[in-house]
């Protein structure tokens, strides 16, 4: 074998105790040829279809974590955009969609099922139109069910009409689901340059040049960097920095590889991808915001926070593009508020405003990721908040997402607790000017000369 | 073209009597159901009753079946077929035994040590064992005798598949 002590004792470290996991193996499954006139037989060949191919999706994972002694947190379903299964069949109302695949998730015994979504960066089908007006009771109707919509892209532009009415059905969903702190909302996400292979929720979702079926993987670990740079210590250089983030990125990336390899096999369907990114839970260690302290901030939000993160997901995306010959996805590092105790805390010190969050998306891998704002914010704040977080996604290439909750009831310092891995936020101040007239102007923002590429 | 759906509209339209079902149709159970209700057979082209196909999935699947057995892997630098070798590691407070209690465990199992290691440091020990156990043995079933050995104050005991320290350690 010639494994030495170390190494061995290396690896049963990281799963033992730096919480190093698979976080989760998505099964992307098209649903093109569910498409029907009559919604009710849709309805039915996407439940039967769902269910037809996941069914053994959670005792493949299991098997997986049983065999191989890796920790395998979920297991996810994402589906074709609805929007297009759903135009053959005329309706204005999609929220069967939304219990069919919640029923079908339930029966497979997966927790979240991504697809409730739409493309509409250069304008709306009639389709689009009746999924996005059904978004806010989809949500509130079903448990598992999220929901994404591509609002721009980099070589369209963005839309800017339907950026202002997303931003209202964001406010409706939060309504709708005002018991549970505007839960709803963190099914929600909207895109520039969606990720058609992205096994994450809220916004998996399995795109129009995906296969069949496909197995993607998440693969996570903050905590194995944060030990790692923990044990390097304060003295080292910014290139020892990078170097050790990148050794380890290679190693978490490996774990997905086989796991990815090996699922794949299992269910008999094609491997996808790994999405190497450093998704942090609520839980001690697991976070980024301590990755980015350990670097050098007195605290995520400070004066050299966009630095770090920009060093941090550069060197996950060069150890993780040596480790795997399929790293996609959204592959970097995802910094979700709530969901990360030491952002949390730095929210709640004052160290990490609104602004700074939407410098640091410029550099990491997803965008405003679990934000909660108050549950008073008029739609044209949210506009803009949306518009400024695409924008910068549209002139990067990159993607960039909005994930926003305006939790009702509550005001700016408030505290809102969602529970289990959604965790816990303090709202955040907007800040008291808005963007009206931007807001009523509508139209299209055109596609940037970035675009212009052929 | 086999039909890909059977849906309860299509029952309905049906009516009475029976629908043939192609081998490779999905009944939608909404559909089995109107079906039982209703008094339609379905029956496969041998006039059995229907059963629910293996899932299709899609033309990239077969090619993948094929060429995934054969993505380069790090390599194995022992003759063994590693396919059959586990990772056992424990760790804990030492005291007489520890080690009997394992290698007595992994002999009920069948399992044979290839390498062994322990280290003492003030009193605690780590232990690091390669195992090969028999083709067609019972992973689930070695991992669960192992960790149940040792407790709380006592040792903990870990099993993992060797290949996760070839695809972690090596290239």
């Amino acid at each position: 074998m010639g494994f030495t002590d170390q190494e061995i004792l290396e690896t049963i470290r990281m799963f033992e105790l730096e919480t190093l996991d698979i976080r989760t193996t998505t099964l992307g499954i098209s649903l093109f040829d569910c498409a029907d006139s009559d919604i009710e037989s849709a309805c039915e060949k996407i439940y039967a279809k769902i269910v037809h191919h996941a069914r053994n999706l959670v005792a493949v994972g299991n098997s997986i974590s049983t065999d191989y002694g890796i920790k395998i947190v979920n297991k996810r379903i994402a589906t074709t955009p609805i929007a297009w299964v759903a135009a053959a069949c005329g309706e204005r109302d999609l929220v069967p969609f939304a219990r069919a695949m919640d029923a079908a998730a339930k029966v497979c015994g997966v927790d979240f099922i991504g697809g409730y979504s739409a493309y509409v960066y250069k304008g709306l089908t009639n389709a689009d139109r009746a999924l996005l007006e059904s978004i806010p009771r989809a949500l509130a109707e079903t448990k598992s069910v999220c929901a994404s919509v591509a609002l721009g892209s980099t070589r369209a532009g963005l839309n800017l009409d339907a950026i202002a009415r997303f931003s209202e059905l964001i406010l409706e969903t939060a309504a709708l689901t005002a018991d549970q702190g505007g839960l709803g909302c963190a099914k929600l996400v909207c895109f520039c340059n969606a990720v058609e292979d992205n096994p994450f929720v809220a916004g998996a979702h399995s795109g129009v040049g995906e296969p069949e079926t496909v197995i993607n993987v998440g693969v996570s670990g903050p905590g194995v960097v944060r030990s790692a740079l923990a044990r390097l210590g304060p003295q080292a250089d910014m290139l020892s920095v990078a170097e050790t983030v990148k050794r380890t990125a290679f190693k978490i990336t490996r774990m997905g590889e086989l796991v990815g390899r090996e699922a794949a096999r299992r269910m008999g369907t094609t491997f996808g991808i790994v999405d190497v990114s450093l998704a942090p839970t609520p839980a001690i260690g697991d976070s980024v915001s301590d990755i980015l302290e350990l670097i050098g901030v007195d605290r995520t939000g400070a004066p050299g926070t966009t630095a770090a993160l920009a060093m941090l997901t550069d060197a996950v995306k060069k150890g993780g593009a040596m480790a795997s010959s399929s790293v996609g996805g959204l592959s970097g590092a995802f910094i979700p508020v709530s969901e990360d105790a030491g952002m949390i805390e730095a929210v709640r010190v004052g160290a990490l405003s609104l602004a700074k969050l939407e410098a640091m998306t410029s550099v990491c891998s997803v965008g405003l990721d679990m934000v909660a704002v108050p549950g008073d914010t008029p739609a044209s704040t949210l506009t803009g908040i949306i518009a400024d977080e695409l924008a910068i996604g549209m002139v990067n290439s990159k993607t960039t997402a909005v994930r926003i909750i305006p939790v009702p009831g509550k005001g700016p310092g408030e505290m809102v607790e969602w529970g289990g891995l959604l965790g816990t936020a303090i709202v955040q101040d907007p800040g008291r000017f808005g963007c009206r007239v931007l807001h009523e102007r509508g139209g299209r923002i055109p596609a940037p000369l970035q675009s212009y590429k052929n | 073209m086999a039909k890909k759906f059977i849906t309860t509209e299509d029952v309905r339209r049906a009516g009475a009597g029976q629908i043939v079902v192609d081998a490779e149709t999905i009944v939608t159970p909404q559909a089995l159901e109107f079906a039982a209700q209703s008094g339609v057979r379905l029956v496969d082209a041998r006039g059995a009753g229907w059963s629910e196909p293996a899932p299709d999935r899609g033309p990239d699947a077969q090619r993948a079946m094929r060429s995934l057995p054969h993505l380069p892997e790090p390599a194995s630098d022992s003759d063994i077929d590693s396919t059959q070798m586990v990772v056992v590691t424990a760790v804990g407070r030492n005291r007489a035994g520890v080690l009997a209690e394992i290698t007595s465990a992994l002999s009920g199992l069948n399992g044979s040590v290839h390498d062994i290691s322990q280290k003492m440091v003030q009193g605690y020990f780590h232990l690091v064992l390669t195992v090969e156990v028999p083709p067609g043995s019972s992973f689930a079933q070695l991992k669960q005798v192992l960790e149940c050995l040792g407790g709380q104050d006592d040792y903990v005991c870990r099993v993992m598949h060797e290949r996760v320290f070839r695809f972690m350690h090596r290239l």
